[in-house]
């Protein structure tokens, strides 16, 4: 590897689509304009937990009004999800939290569309809901999905050593509980999308996302067509991090254009954008962390309780990744990690730059500072003595082969870092 | 009063799937009846980078420039599935695909220049700007365009797979090999904390982040920067303050991120060690890049006033009760 030469890996090359984007030439879905295009607004649920019933009939009669699609009119599977199928294309009989989608007007005109939105009548049987993750623990919280009898979706257990045995011989002992935020992808460009036929009987949607052949499939499977009748084309995307992994408009818009057999806009505000896509899973962790007093780490014990809100999304692999990271870099030989996915009827929480490793480093990194200080050691040699480096094993049990070149992060940082006063 | 302090924090990150999910990355390499090459993959651009990193990958192996290399990646009708554009795995994972690609049509070119050009082997041939030419006598060579035309209306096409390794974990005590390969990384911040406002403000910060191998050190520093203001947010400013499953917060004005006047300069350090199951070495790095930004803010804001935060983000309100408990406790 290392007497390789390289001419183009390793240089700063320009990004190939950098002018486009600078000088405002490149096409995000919003850009997209169509001859007798139709446009498409969604109504969503004012409440986190109720029963509905839906009419639709006074604002499927205001001129320029072509229809209203409710669950009634999705062909195939009115569900969609990355891991389960627990979302539904359009609520059925419940919503399950605040801007669940129940209707979707297609109209001449955005105008037009956003008047019949407060034309449709839903009737709302609200039931009780909950809010707090360790409140939908409990065996007698409301259930978020009826055919579930617990909202734990997902328990990660990683054990290795003896944990208790390990703590008894700790010379110092840090115990905390740390919590986290739900948070927002926060990209540029909110969700917006063109659906059309084309003339073989192709149905196309045109909307940024992150994985297109998901999407493809995800429509398919609501639409009850073949995969290769579905195209899904993929303009330019205005970030993401994680936000655009699950279904938002898609499927509305697919259905939209193969009812009306028009094409069939959607443009999302900053507002319903917050409330389409999915969050960063909030965490209660609870950490023990205890070490030696010669600095050696020797035990750990995290419960980590991660909020899905009311749908699954990526929740298992999510809390699965925080379990597995809940260590940090460091060799620990005795370690306990309970990690929790749980159904609220907050908003959905899914993928987001980090993925579940990023709110654990919150927690581990702290309680590393905290032990040092105990232990009167620099926190930077109290890590240094711990590190992960070739040959590793981590709690999981793997064997760390190469590429761990964290000692020289560590060292560049703290060469620089004790330069600034 | 304001204070100032340091504080540190460090990461690991296993990115693709994991847990023994199919990662699987397609990619086609085509030579293109002009000489240049067309790359096909699923893998989106999303503002990380892929179109021109991918690019470089193919151009490498093929020895074109970035500009020969035609990058195809918006339609699923004619690209193949390469998997999503998440879990820092472009780069690891189609990036493998693409030089797998690249090599096999660079093979098939090569073998094509042997009958071209009447040779009895195709030792000593040399691939260079859309030639194939023998180096030790370099009148005896073929183009790129000569080659694609030798083939017809039949495009010269390469498709490869990679597919990355990972075990799934035993279901009571989670051992296995859950992430490969995993990255490393460390954050140093200095801040300032106004001991009356509860306000805090990063003066300073380096970020030394382990890429395996750097493909485009530029925006490997855009990344950097990039997960250093996510991580800022998300440590100081950012929540959508959710009533009743109500999210309150719910445009810029009221749901805070850093913009470019909070933004400290950012001391970037590519610390290179090569992957060897990567493309030329090369790890992803989107997410670890936010994932020690927070942490070391909480450290620094311990050492510059000697509170310890909890909860993110760290409000000014949240900050001075905080800071006025402690004045109380003395």
């Amino acid at each position: 590897m290392s007497n390789m030469t390289l001419n183009i890996v390793g240089k700063s090359v320009l990004r190939v689509d950098a002018l486009s984007k600078v000088k405002g030439e490149a096409i995000y879905p919003q850009d997209i304009y169509m001859d007798g295009m139709l446009y498409g607004k969604t109504l969503r649920s004012k409440y986190p937990h109720a029963y509905i019933k839906v009419d639709t009939s006074e604002a499927e009669a205001i001129d320029g009004v072509i229809k209203v699609l409710t669950y009634k009119d999705v062909p195939g599977h009115n569900s969609h999800g990355v891991l389960f199928k627990d979302h539904e294309v359009f609520c059925e009989k419940k919503v399950r939290r605040v801007g669940d989608p129940i209707a979707f007007v297609i109209a001449e005109s955005e105008k037009i569309a956003d008047e019949a939105l407060g034309k449709i009548k839903v009737d709302y049987d609200i039931l009780e809901a909950v809010f707090d993750p360790i409140e939908a623990m409990k065996e007698s919280s409301p259930k978020v999905h009826d055919n579930e009898d617990s909202n734990i979706l997902y328990h990660y257990k990683l054990k290795t050593g003896d944990v208790e045995e390990a703590f008894s011989k700790c010379d110092v002992i840090v115990e905390n509980e740390y919590k986290t935020s739900m948070v927002d992808h926060a990209f540029l460009q909110p969700e917006a999308g063109v659906a059309y036929m084309e003339e073989d009987e192709t149905l196309t949607v045109c909307v940024a996302t992150q994985y297109p052949h998901f999407d493809q499939l995800e429509v398919a499977e609501a639409m009850g067509l073949p995969l290769e009748k579905i195209k899904i084309i993929n303009p330019a995307v205005g970030g993401a991090f994680g936000g655009r992994e699950d279904i938002t408009l898609q499927i509305h818009l697919a259905l939209a254009a193969y009812i009306t057999k028009k094409p069939v806009k959607a443009i999302y505000s900053r507002d319903e954008s917050f409330e389409a896509h999915s969050k960063r899973h909030p965490y209660i962790m609870k950490y023990k962390t205890g070490a030696t007093k010669d600095g050696k780490l020797l035990a750990m014990e995290a419960t980590i309780i991660g909020d899905t809100g009311a749908y699954a999304s990526w929740a298992p692999n999510v809390l699965r990744k925080g379990g597995v990271h809940a260590t940090g870099p460091y060799e620990i030989p005795n370690v306990k990690v309970d990690s929790y996915a749980v159904y609220t009827n907050n908003p959905f929480a899914g993928a987001m730059r980090g993925f579940g490793a990023t709110q654990p480093p919150i927690a581990y990194e702290q309680q590393m500072d905290m032990l040092a200080e105990k232990l009167e050691m620099d926190p930077i040699e109290f890590r240094l003595k711990n590190i992960f480096k070739e040959g590793s094993k981590t709690a999981t049990g793997q064997i760390l082969a190469e590429s761990i070149p964290l000692k020289n992060c560590i060292e560049e940082v703290t060469k620089r870092i004790n330069t600034i006063k | 009063m304001k204070k100032r302090g340091i504080g540190f924090g460090n990461t690991f990150y296993g990115t693709g799937y994991g847990n023994g999910f199919p990662d699987v990355s397609n990619a086609v390499a085509e030579l293109r009846p002009d000489g240049r090459v067309a790359i096909y993959v699923g893998a989106t651009e999303v503002g990380q980078g892929a179109k021109t990193i991918m690019s470089q990958i193919a151009a490498e192996v093929m020895e074109l420039k970035v500009e020969d290399i035609i990058f195809i990646n918006e339609d699923t009708s004619i690209t193949p599935d390469s998997g999503t554009a998440a879990a820092s795995r472009q780069t690891y994972n189609t990036g493998n695909a693409i030089k797998k690609a690249a090599e096999s049509l660079k093979k098939e070119i090569i073998k094509r220049a042997v009958e071209i050009l009447e040779l009895n082997s195709e030792t000593g041939l040399k691939v260079e700007n859309k030639n194939v030419y023998l180096k030790t006598f370099p009148d005896k060579r073929v183009t790129f365009e000569d080659i694609a035309k030798s083939f017809k209306d039949n495009l010269l096409r390469k498709e490869e797979v990679f597919i990355a390794h990972s075990t799934q974990m035993d279901e009571e005590e989670g051992q296995g090999c859950p992430y490969w390969p995993y990255t490393f990384g460390a954050c140093g911040v200095e801040v300032e904390v106004d001991t009356e406002t509860g306000k805090v403000d990063i003066i300073n910060a380096v970020v030394a982040q382990d890429v395996g191998k750097a493909i485009n050190p530029l925006l490997i520093e855009g990344q950097i920067d990039g997960g250093f203001a996510m991580g800022y947010g998300y440590a100081i400013f950012e929540d959508l303050n959710v009533k009743k499953g109500e999210i309150k917060h719910n445009r810029f004005s009221n749901y805070l991120i850093p913009t470019s006047l909070d933004m400290p300069n950012v001391e970037k350090i590519i610390v290179e060690d090569p992957e060897s199951t990567g493309p030329f070495g090369a790890k992803g790095i989107g997410e670890p890049v936010m994932t020690y930004v927070a942490p070391a803010i909480l450290n620094a804001i311990y050492n510059a006033v000697g509170v310890r935060v909890t909860e993110v983000p760290v409000t000014p309100e949240k900050l001075l009760k905080l800071i006025v408990e402690k004045e109380q406790r003395k």
